[in-house]
């Protein structure tokens, strides 16, 4: 198995050469100038940074953005990407916790970055991409390369305020794309149709399968996603083939109606994951698309994007659950009780994950790591660290598994992990709001939050906008005299549920 | 029909200045899920049917926009 990053690329690149790889809404490149940009990047790097660093990344929705990645991956270094419109205060904190030497940033990027207080020192991609190639060097540091060296690190909400970096290894990377790859057919005749955010978790096999099969791959503009018309005119210009989005995206076209126009010709392979879809969304979907493949994805970031895998056989049905499914080749997933026996099929557990895909743990967070990381309860012979994911299944007894909800109050909103406590934590920093409660009305995917104290509803919104990303700031922010009490003094959950509207 | 716009507007995003946003979508200032709920209430309020052909970025970058479609909206009745 040949998982080297690098390797892959270079007799990709040699097989399509001229194709093109990654295309964006002003723009395009090839295989061939993707290898010779990233090793231009890598080679200024290499004089910057040693060996083993990690390298903060600020760039914009666009076909360079996975070149100044790989070119990282040259300088035997790993990428951390911020997304630059995340507010200050979090990008911020995500350096504090990445410490690194040196941040990439392009130029639409690079004020942005020059005002977050950075201490190492501001690169200009575009300036690293017409530097000349050190081939010296590029094989110096490829000779000390492993197969589980980090590949990259990228932040997720924390319950505590702080974002959690999950670090990923090459190995785990290779897995995890062979295996998506193989259960959904992908070959060098696929257009990809990114939606993730190139930051985000999900972006992964848009930006690596072209570079492992020498599929395209389009970066669909944002601004599609809000409008669905939009979106299918673009998959049918674009004649993509295969997507893999959050399941908010497909709910939405269905919402307002998008089949009514123009339906998507070339779509034939689509994967769903993020949250739980709803049946009767992919119904109209499958109805709408008759010939395409959909596959339910379930798995969160520390398991490399994923655990389990569900291909839909048949037309579902309007109050159908979907399995989450069988587990993708090198992923052990199991299910262990309250008391960390193992638990038999039919019954619930928590979902366990373990195997090369296994994330190398939280970045500069040893604790929180050794915490959430912890070796298998049932294995006493040798060393095998498993994850925990903090979601309950059941195994029918076919070996498929079923999705049985959350532990804790980690909610999936259009695709994105948050944290309700994290809410709550930011709100609190407001000192004319006394007490808060964040619940998430799933049938609606709306965010409350409920406060007491004498702040306004715009003035809250208006400072979470501030410091929270876009998704996690509160749809409805309800102003209460007292908060509902439980016996023993906790909030009462249940009675503010009752008023949602 | 403005006032009633920015109340609906202002009750979906209270931390958005909607008189000075001018590229709502553009900008990506509304999300899609935004964007379902406002269809929802603009027709309902103002009595249209919002078709997914109307769900460009013209008609929804700012309050100008939204009237534009809502007052041809209403004309086409």
């Amino acid at each position: 198995m040949k998982t080297d990053i690098l390797d892959r690329l270079e007799s990709t690149a040699a097989k399509y050469n001229k194709k093109t790889v990654f295309t964006d809404e002003t723009g395009s490149i090839s295989f061939c100038e993707l290898l010779d940009k990233a090793k231009r990047l890598g080679s200024a790097l290499c004089k910057k940074v040693s060996a083993g660093s990690a390298v903060a990344v600020m760039s914009g929705r666009n076909v360079l953005t996975p070149v100044t990645f790989i070119g990282i991956v040259y300088a035997g270094c790993y990428y951390a990407p911020m997304d630059a419109s995340q507010p200050e205060d979090r990008l911020k904190n995500i350096l504090k916790v990445l410490k690194p030497p040196v941040l990439v940033a392009d130029k639409d990027n690079a004020d942005k970055a020059k005002a977050l207080g950075f201490e190492g020192e501001i690169l200009l991609s575009d300036d690293f991409f017409e530097s000349d190639i050190d081939d010296d060097a590029l094989a110096l540091r490829r000779e000390r390369m492993c197969i589980d060296d980090p590949l990259y690190v990228i932040f997720t909400s924390g319950s505590t305020g702080n974002p959690k970096g999950v670090i990923t290894s090459k190995l785990s990377l290779c897995c995890y794309i062979d295996a998506y790859r193989e259960v959904m057919g992908i070959d060098d005749s696929d257009i990809l149709g990114n939606q993730s955010p190139l930051d985000y978790i999900a972006a992964i096999r848009d930006i690596y399968l072209p570079i492992f099969t020498g599929a395209s791959m389009y970066i669909i503009p944002k601004q599609c996603f809000v409008m669905p018309a939009e979106l299918f005119k673009t998959l049918n210009d674009k004649r993509i083939t295969s997507v893999g989005w959050s399941v908010s995206v497909f709910t939405i076209a269905v919402k307002v109606g998008a089949f009514d126009g123009a339906k998507p010709e070339f779509l034939k392979k689509i994967c769903f994951s993020g949250s739980v879809m709803p049946c009767n969304v992919l119904r109209v979907w499958q109805e709408n698309l008759p010939g395409a493949k959909f596959v339910n994805q379930y798995g969160p970031t520390e398991c490399t994007a994923s655990c389990t895998y569900y291909e839909v056989d048949h037309v579902v049905a309007d109050d159908e659950v979907l399995p989450i499914g069988k587990p993708y080749s090198n992923y052990r997933v199991f299910l262990l009780s309250e008391d960390n026996r193992a638990v038999p099929d039919g019954e619930m557990g928590e979902i366990c994950v373990s195997g090369p895909i296994v994330a190398l743990g939280y970045y500069n967070a040893p604790e929180l790591t050794a915490k959430t990381f912890i070796q298998d309860p049932l294995n006493t012979l040798y060393r095998e660290i498993i994850y925990k994911t903090g979601d309950y299944g059941t195994f029918r007894e076919d070996g498929v598994l079923l999705f049985n909800g959350r532990k804790d109050r980690q909610i999936k909103h259009l695709g994105h992990r948050v944290e309700l406590g994290e809410i709550e934590g930011t709100a609190l920093r407001l000192e004319n709001v006394k007490e808060c409660c964040a619940l998430y009305q799933k049938e609606k995917e709306l965010i409350y939050l409920f406060y007491t104290g004498d702040a306004s509803v715009k003035e809250i919104a208006g400072f979470l906008r501030g410091v929270l990303p876009g998704f996690m700031v509160p749809r409805k922010l309800i102003a209460l005299d007292e908060m509902p009490r439980l016996a023993n003094g906790k909030t009462d959950m249940q009675t503010l549920k009752e008023y949602f509207k | 029909m403005k006032e009633q716009l920015m109340e609906i507007l202002e009750e979906l995003r209270p931390d958005v200045d909607f008189e000075a946003e001018k590229q709502l979508i553009t900008d990506g200032v509304l999300d899609s899920f935004d964007i379902v709920s406002l269809v929802g209430s603009l027709n309902d309020e103002f009595d249209i049917e919002i078709q997914v052909g109307n769900l460009v970025p013209d008609n929804f970058n700012s309050i100008e926009g939204m009237m534009a479609l809502i007052e041809k909206l209403q004309d086409e009745d």
